[in-house]
């Protein structure tokens, strides 16, 4: 099998890259594990406000069903249920259905594999109840089931916010937010205000001392100050951040740079999105963690330069598409995440310096 | 941190490990173990760990190997649980020919020691199971084993802290000036004196012996290795080529590659060694596979140990070998008589350097 080019995710990214591609004539390929594309969108029901100019404002399962719509439209071949599992000696990738392997040979490869929830482990974290904060969002948004009754948040970031305010609008009882640091980590300082009206107890400063139960959580305690606070509750969500998911670069040998703000080790990347391989390009939050709107224009960007190097479009019309593109990520990504932005740009100058070459990053 | 050291060993592997605490048995002062990452990050910590010595050639290395692993049992004891298991190997064949070639090994062996039985294919399976039913036979010795490499080298070096060594990491080695009686080892994080130097440097033997005009020829051998999810315990033995970890994984790998130092994987080679697997084993056909990973080996240019003085240079010594984690509790033993005594209680003079040429081309 040969394409001129494979995305490896369906993610919001991905799709948005998928699109600048296919659009301008190039046969796309789409490699998904998952049977539904859209990514982490899917069970989104928060209104995403800061999107490209070329969306409305709307919901993120709206915008994933607008996304795979857009998709269909074209003949972009989805493999859903697919996933990449490595590369052969002659670079075609391997792709498995998970009963056989097959080689597809692609001329440009963007990898848009996402990130991963970060754990926050503390005594009797593997107790059942407690859980990341995307599985909860998961459960009540896609799966329609209500992780439990009573719950506690450790963690304190918009998307804990989000969550927060779902959760307490489907009856369950927030019991706390747990903070570790003097204040919420949330800028979104609407959202805030909405969970402070709820009533929701925050603790900052204070961390999960740890957590007891027979067979599932039954309680907490919550070390605030110089106080223990013992909580019954019968779900943990860990709000710990997310990480890039970086399995397919160290696979593919790129190099990597650590970037705090962006959410750790991060393959190096040009304003092209193009890795030190030059046939390898990047979006959505494998190229740092960010809000909604960013991810959807870094896969546009990723989508106009993999036109350009497949002769697609002209330099100068790339160069002219993505100076407005990077201009709007620059806006979505300083209003909620300045130090990312800082981050992202010091992360493209660093991109002559590939600093981890030959180091095996865990 | 000081810089004058009795002794310093480059290399923090299994060897250069295994070295630091042997010597820091004898004597507790002055030993400096520098890594240029981390001991574990190379060849150490990427392996399938086994302790083997059946089906090594000739006998008398087979011999050198079965002296290690023999001392095993009392290394557990004295630097703590390194989960070693001697298990047994086995070595499965598939055609009559094989027998042949089997018991003239067999024969070999047992002028030396060495007990290896050729076993028949209903003792095989008798003994696995598991194994394919077409098997016609295996070679079985009850001295093979393996151990968790991790555990390993990290008790070499926690037993080694106790005794005093010092470790230096991310600390590459830049330069080596020879003079009279002592080395000056220039390194990223500062310059070090020494009166005797150790060159453990496993796969980078090379690269050590430029800094002191010595050609020591170990190339890099790139293996493939795969991981299976947790199955449960129902692989009795190592056998060649896989065996099963304490957690239930099963460890596979067959490849040799020559690659220099590039640790990719590949899927040709994962997919050759996990039909190599369902030839063997076949109910590893339903196993999942979760993780591959490659690891260089050091392998001197004629597959043999180079050990021993360094001729012409005095005080400069060598340990570079294949099947580091077999011999290094062996070659910790030895270096140590070697620098403390002057001599050794099992000879090496067959694994000394002086056997290839030493001039840099």
């Amino acid at each position: 099998m040969e394409t001129d080019v494979l995305i490896i995710g369906a993610g919001p990214s991905g799709l948005t890259a998928a699109l600048e591609t296919a659009s301008r004539g190039l046969d796309v390929t789409i490699v998904e594990e998952s049977f539904s594309m859209g990514g982490q969108f899917i069970q989104q029901t928060q209104l995403l406000q800061s999107l490209p100019s070329s969306y409305q404002p709307m919901r993120g399962f709206e915008l994933a069903g607008l996304l795979t719509k857009q998709v269909e439209d074209y003949s972009i071949r989805c493999l859903l249920g697919h996933r990449v599992i490595g590369f052969y000696k002659d670079g075609s990738v391997g792709i498995s259905d998970e009963i056989n392997v097959f080689p597809l040979k692609a001329k440009k490869i963007i990898v848009a594999t996402g990130a991963a929830e970060n754990a926050l482990a503390f005594p009797k974290w593997t107790l059942p109840g407690v859980m990341t904060i995307g599985a909860v969002q998961t459960l009540i948004n896609r799966d329609f089931v209500l992780p439990g009754k009573h719950a506690v948040i450790l963690g304190s970031s918009d998307f804990a916010m989000d969550v927060a305010l779902q959760l307490s609008e489907l009856g369950v009882q927030i019991k706390g937010i747990i903070e570790k640091t003097p204040s919420l980590t949330a800028r979104d300082a609407e959202k805030v205000e909405e969970v402070r009206k709820k009533g929701i107890p925050v603790y900052v400063n204070s961390s999960i001392k740890e957590a007891r139960g027979i067979g599932k959580v039954e309680e907490i305690d919550i070390v605030h100050g110089e106080q223990i606070l013992t909580v019954s509750v019968d779900v943990v969500c860990i709000d710990g951040g997310r990480s890039p998911i970086l399995d397919v670069f160290y696979q593919l040998g790129c190099s990597f740079s650590y970037q705090k703000e962006l959410g750790g080790w991060i393959p190096q990347y040009n304003k092209s999105l193009q890795t030190d391989r030059e046939d390898v390009f990047l979006a959505g939050n494998a190229a740092g963690v960010s809000s909604q709107g960013v991810l959807l224009t870094t896969g546009m960007i990723a989508g106009v330069y993999v036109s350009e190097s497949l002769g697609a479009i002209s330099k100068q019309e790339a160069d002219i598409e993505t100076m407005s593109l990077w201009r709007e990520l620059e806006i979505m990504e300083t209003k909620l995440y300045p130090d990312a932005w800082k981050a992202r740009m010091q992360h493209v100058e660093n991109f002559e310096h590939p600093v981890l070459k030959d180091q095996f990053i865990s | 941190m000081e810089t004058s050291y009795e002794t310093i060993i480059i290399g923090g592997g299994v060897v250069g490990s295994s070295i630091a605490y042997h010597l820091s048995e004898r004597k507790k002062e002055g030993i400096l173990v520098l890594d240029q990452k981390f001991p574990l990050s190379g060849t150490s910590g990427s392996t399938q760990a086994w302790v083997w010595v059946h089906n090594k050639t000739p006998s008398w290395y087979a011999e050198f190997n079965m002296y290690s692993a023999e001392l095993y049992p009392y290394l557990s004891k004295k630097i703590g649980d390194v989960e070693y298991k001697r298990t047994g190997g086995l070595s499965p064949f598939f055609n009559e020919a094989d027998r042949e070639k089997a018991l003239l090994l067999a024969e070999a062996y047992k002028k030396i020691g060495i007990k290896i039985k050729v076993l028949s294919r209903e003792e095989a399976l008798e003994k696995e199971p598991s194994l394919n039913p077409e098997v016609a036979g295996a070679t079985y010795s009850s001295i093979d084993g393996n151990v968790n490499p991790f555990r390993l080298v990290d008790m070499y070096m926690r037993a080694a802290k106790k005794n005093g060594v010092q470790y230096s990491t991310y600390n590459k080695v830049t330069e080596i000036q020879k003079l009279p009686g002592k080395f000056i080892v220039s390194s990223r994080k500062g310059t070090f004196v020494c009166n005797n130097l150790i060159l453990a440097g496993g796969t980078w033997s090379r690269e050590l012996g430029k800094l002191v005009d010595i050609s020591i020829p170990v190339n890099q051998l790139r293996g493939q290795i795969l991981v299976t999810e947790p199955l449960k315990p129902f692989l009795h033995y190592t056998i060649s080529g896989l065996r099963q970890a304490f957690n239930g994984e099963v460890l596979i790998g067959y490849s040799m590659e020559e690659e220099g130092f590039n640790r990719a994987t590949t899927l040709d080679v994962i997919q050759e060694t996990a039909n190599m697997a369902v030839h063997y084993v076949p109910q590893l056909k339903k196993a999942k596979v979760v993780r591959a990973f490659s690891g260089i080996r050091a392998m001197p240019e004629d597959g043999f140990p180079i050990l021993g003085n360094i001729p012409g240079i005095e005080n400069l010594y060598v340990a570079a070998t294949h099947s580091g984690v077999t011999l290094s509790p062996l070659i910790g033993t030895l270096m140590t008589e070697l620098i403390l005594d002057g001599e050794t209680s099992i000879p090496i003079d067959r694994y000394s350097i002086s056997r290839f040429d030493l001039a840099i081309r």
